[in-house]
């Protein structure tokens, strides 16, 4: 039977029967009978990949099992059959000129999917509510990052008591008061027993705390009563009474009344004094100023002696950060920009062989930019070792291929006129691409090189996790000693730089598109003799010199690879294509796709409501609602300034390592990424639709109803598409800080350092990164 | 003298745009080429400079046969022909004497004028050719903020630039409103009477060829139909050139 043939055929000659007996057989074969040759692809394509994932989940992940006289299977299984009953009626309906309802066709396989993804990324949501107390001192630390701290003064008294009672108790306390004048109603006691305490001269209006002391010891503990430590708070005058009973620490010695022991009981007033000012951490996070031997440049000049110090600033670890994301922009451009010409079709296609070379600059520019700039760090790691340098390195590894995408993009976007014009004035093709293509694609280089110093600063965030420098390195540390006011203090120094950084990239790339045209009847002045040029020349020259330092960067490391890395390389590149690696690949694939699934889902929900909030036509026009869409875009913003992977440690500390954390922290940038694309959705709503519905008398829920959703609706879930395409990118280095998925594998295989394996996984990382690059552009093409 | 021999031009998707083009072209001569929309005018004149390569037949001017050049001696040739478009084709966000200058580069160095370096007499060059088409003034805007006429008459300074011998103009006038289109014809016609240079120009409409050309060629699906005297197009002619339900029509 050729296609050729029946498909243009009469419709009359179709035999419903046959059609639904057809697909009956093979899923999708009715379809293609009835001439339907994409319905027919995309059935058959959904039935197998359907059976695939319950058969593999079930024997991996033991989705949906139940046992049916003695055989394990999946109840799943029953709705694979609803969807192939469906592909039944479809063809027989499709046979007889009706449709079949679209709520099944897509309803079933999208439910499937979901359950599989639940399971297969162990979403166990209840632990978010369960596991909440614990989690609240991380709230907590987040809203007071160890930054800033005051200097502290503190007021004591302390009395003394016999513990426990000899037989007959004693008459006299043991004595030994020391501070201020502090007293208890008993001379000795057992553990368990009510205490009062009073005390007088304390300063008034503060609160303090009780601590039982081993007498002429340093050991000691806060009296608690009902779990909460006792808090004790001065009158106006400065005495205070309290009651508590005598801790289990007291005993903690025995209780033995021939061999009483005298105990220290005080009050303790701390409070903070004096102006706030930096705190260690300060110190290490953004840095100090310290005195350092005069340079050698000063001494030379004779402006100080060899003796001499002189203050300098030592940058802390964000500035680390700040001088890698420069740097590695710069270098990307440098190198980007002429690469990017030989992934332009126009241009190669005026080259003998020149597309051959346009593929293969394309192919590789795809290949290396699908390969996250973390697992770029992990292969460099073996090259150069750790540091600075090795982060920069995957940085612009990482930034040349993305950026040199999007020049060639734009380089094949340019008028052909102009070079025409000047091949037949007489240039040669580097005159005509200096001359006609160069001047036209500045503007759109330049601000993509903006919107790339944007991404890659918040890429050097997070470099530092397997670099070990910079402040994600900085961050990988205090999570290890629950520092986790430290790590706060990170989070929100991130959070400020690359906000800073978001709006400075964002405003420069306003001014070019506004390309100011100055009118002048003189020749300008060449730009290294106005006064701006000169500024920010010399201003280029020392962010240069910075960031150079900064990054610690040293050529000779490229040239002294560690020993092993010939073998490391040569391990990476013979990949391990055997079964088993293979299964561990795809087991750990799919829970990275599932992943990416279900945070975009959960992010996308999320933002729903608040992308109408952070709309400016919503709430951003009336003085009233104002600050709500201040608030609601500062939340989106603050959020989606921390990579997900710096998110890991609170779920992970939340609901446990693993993929669930993992899938909750890319949820949290989600929300913060889509939520800002919807709003732009909302704002991009057209008035006249609206308009024309009012005007028909519909109310305005119904004018919502059919003038607003549909307008939304497309580009909604063209964003969320989008953005599965994105979170999948995210989701495969997550496991690198415990996340799970592909990361988590990749990083125990060069932990173990099985090369060959890891070299699998990057293999699998960027067929399936790229499939769905490309998948998601073709469906976000149909749907606009 | 410009010789056209048995020129054919069969493009890779199969349109035969030329087919065995002969005519001839003397010195100082302003030949219009007229003909339908698709009917290969602008193939033909792309041909001449070698912006298409001609699939068979000869372009032989002053004794050489164009055809046969190597690339490299392609670029002395092409210098020598200026062509003016019917887009203008200037570089939008350069500036307008940048964009003159560019009718040098078959004349410089490709290293100094990667960097951007014209010699003096080049500029002094360049600013008194806008000054000839009424732009000096305007050198130091940019290309986009000129009106279209303007736009097209840097186009011709920059035509000027290469001191061309020749000038090919492919429907210059065609995006102009018709007063504009007057000027523009003007300064090709004053090329062609004070510097005598032979110009080869296609135009739309016949009252444009009636006033301006010396010689005329009609071209219709790629074969020349047609070649005389601007006034020897007769109502019979026209039709056979333009089609039966063709009506002729005036610009002012
Ligand atoms: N690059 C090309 N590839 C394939 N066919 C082409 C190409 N350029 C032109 N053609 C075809 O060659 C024929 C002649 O085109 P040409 O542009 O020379 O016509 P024209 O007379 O200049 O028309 P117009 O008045 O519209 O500019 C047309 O049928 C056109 O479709
Ligand atoms: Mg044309």
């Amino acid at each position: 039977m050729s296609g050729q043939t029946l498909f243009t055929a009469p419709p009359k000659t179709k035999n419903p029967l046959l059609a639904a007996l057809l697909s009956l057989i093979i899923p999708g074969a009715g379809q293609l009978y009835l001439g339907a040759r994409n319905v027919a692809l995309a059935i058959f394509a959904t039935t197998v990949v359907l059976a695939f994932l319950i058969w593999f989940t079930l024997e991996n992940f033991r989705v949906g099992q139940i046992e049916i006289g003695g055989v394990e299977t999946s109840w799943l299984w029953l709705l694979f059959a609803a969807f192939w009953l469906w592909n039944v009626f479809d063809a027989y309906q499709r046979a007889r000129g009706k449709t079949t309802s679209r709520l099944l066709s897509f309803g079933i396989p999208i439910l499937l999917i979901y359950i599989i993804a639940w399971q297969v990324t162990d979403a166990n949501f209840p632990r978010l509510v369960t596991r909440f107390n614990d989690v609240k001192i991380i709230f907590d630390a987040l809203l007071h990052p160890d930054l800033f701290t005051r200097d502290t003064e503190t007021q004591q008294g302390a009395t003394t008591i016999w513990i426990p009672c000899s037989n007959p108790p004693q008459t006299t306390p043991p004595g030994g008061n020391s501070g201020l004048p502090v007293g208890v109603d008993k001379v000795c006691g057992t553990v368990g027993d009510p205490l009062a305490m009073a005390g007088r001269g304390f300063k008034p209006n503060t609160t303090g705390n009780i601590y039982w002391q081993e007498y002429g010891g340093t050991n000691e503990a806060q009296v608690r009563s009902g779990g909460q430590p006792v808090v004790v708070t001065t009158d106006a005058n400065g005495n205070f009474v309290t009651s508590f009973d005598i801790p289990a620490f007291a005993g903690r010695d025995g209780l033995d009344p021939n061999a009483p022991t005298v105990q220290g009981i005080q009050a303790r007033f701390v409070q903070e004094v004096g102006a706030i000012r930096p705190s260690e951490n300060f110190h290490v996070l953004i840095g100090s100023i310290q005195q350092v031997p005069a340079p050698e440049w000063m001494v030379s000049l004779g402006i100080r002696s060899p003796d001499d110090t002189v203050p300098r600033f030592v940058p802390g670890g964000i500035f680390v950060t700040i001088g890698l994301g420069l740097m590695a922009t710069l270098i990307s451009i440098v190198i980007a920009a002429p690469l990017s010409f030989f992934g332009a079709r126009n241009v190669m296609a005026r080259v003998r062989g020149g597309t051959i070379i346009y593929y293969i600059a394309r192919g590789i520019f795809n290949i290396v930019r699908s390969i996250d700039t973390l697992i770029w760090a992990i292969i460099l790691v073996t090259w150069t070792g750790l540091g600075a340098f090795t982060g920069l390195l995957a940085l612009s590894i990482h930034s040349i291929a993305a950026i040199a995408k999007l020049y060639s993009e734009e380089v094949e976007h340019t008028d052909p006129g102009p070079v025409e014009a000047t091949t037949a004035a007489g240039g040669n093709l580097l005159q005509n691409i200096r001359f006609a293509l160069i001047p036209q694609i500045i503007p759109s280089f330049l601000a993509y090189s903006l919107l790339r110093w944007d991404i890659n600063m918040r890429s050097a965030t997070v470099v530092g996790f397997v670099s070990a420098a910079g402040i994600g390195f900085y961050i990988v540390e205090s999570i290890r000693k629950g520092g986790y006011h430290e790590y706060a203090a990170a989070l929100w120094c991130i959070a400020i730089v690359v906000l800073i950084v978001d709006y400075l990239s964002a405003y420069w790339r306003e001014q070019i598109v506004k390309n100011e045209n100055k009118i002048s009847t003189e020749p300008p002045k060449p730009f290294y003799k106005t006064r701006r040029g000169i500024f920010y020349t010399i201003l280029f020259i020392l962010v240069f010199i910075a960031s150079w330092n900064l990054a610690q960067i040293d050529l000779s490391k490229l040239l002294e690879p560690a020993p092993t890395f010939a073998s490391v390389i040569y391990d990476f590149v013979t990949v391990d294509l055997s079964i088993p690696v293979w299964e561990q690949i795809v087991r750990q694939m799919l829970v990275t796709i599932f992943q990416a699934l279900l945070a975009t889902t959960l992010g996308a929900i999320l933002a729903l409501p608040f992308a109408f909030l952070a709309a400016k036509n919503i709430t951003g026009r009336s003085p009233r609602t104002r600050w709500i869409y201040y608030a609601a875009r500062f939340i989106l913003s603050f959020l989606r300034s921390i990579e997900a992977i710096l998110y890991v440690a609170i779920f992970v500390f939340w609901v446990g390592i693993g993929a669930f954390a993992g899938m909750l922290a890319l949820s949290v940038t989600t929300f913060g990424l889509i939520g800002k694309l919807f709003s732009e959705a909302v704002e991009n709503i057209e008035e006249g639709p609206v308009e024309a519905l009012t005007a028909t008398g519909a109310n305005r829920l119904q004018s919502i109803a059919f003038a607003i959703v549909p307008q939304i609706v497309p580009p909604f879930i063209s964003y969320a598409i989008y953005q599965w395409d994105i979170n999948i990118r995210l989701a495969t280095i997550i496991g690198l800080a415990g996340g799970g998925g592909i990361g988590q594998l990749f990083a125990n295989y060069t932990g173990q350092l099985q090369y060959h394996k890891a070299g699998a996984v990057i293999l699998a990382i960027v067929v399936v990164v790229t499939m769905m690059d490309f998948a998601s552009a073709k469906i976000r093409e149909r749907l606009v | 003298m410009l010789r056209i021999e048995h020129l054919t031009k069969v493009f890779p998707n199969g349109t035969v745009a030329l087919k065995d083009v002969s005519f001839q072209v003397p010195d100082g001569e302003f030949l219009a080429v007229i003909g339908l929309s698709g009917s290969g005018k602008s193939t033909l004149l792309r041909c001449i400079n070698r912006l298409i390569e001609p699939t068979s037949g000869k372009i032989i001017w002053n004794d050489v046969d164009i055809t046969a050049l190597s690339q490299a001696e392609m670029r002395n040739v092409r210098r020598q022909i200026g062509f003016i478009f019917q887009q203008f084709n200037l570089v939008k966000r350069s500036s307008v004497i940048t964009n003159v200058l560019t009718g040098r580069l078959g004349y410089v160095g490709t290293v100094q004028s990667l960097a951007h370096y014209f010699s003096k007499q080049d500029t002094e060059r360049a600013l008194n050719n806008l000054d000839r088409l009424g732009l000096r003034e305007k050198a130091y805007v940019r290309a986009d903020s000129l009106s279209g006429g303007q736009q097209q008459r840097v186009a011709i300074a920059r035509a000027l630039m290469q001191e061309p011998k020749m000038i090919l103009a492919d429907e210059p006038v065609a995006s102009l409103d018709p007063v504009l289109s007057h000027s523009i014809l003007k300064y090709l016609e004053q090329l062609n009477k004070e510097d005598e240079l032979t110009v080869l120009c296609s135009l739309h409409f016949l009252d444009l060829v009636h006033r301006y050309a010396t010689h005329a060629i009609a071209l219709k699906d790629g074969q020349v139909v047609f070649q005389g005297l601007p006034q020897e197009i007769d109502d019979a002619q026209f039709k056979a050139i333009y089609g039966q339900d063709a009506q002729r029509v005036s610009i002012i």
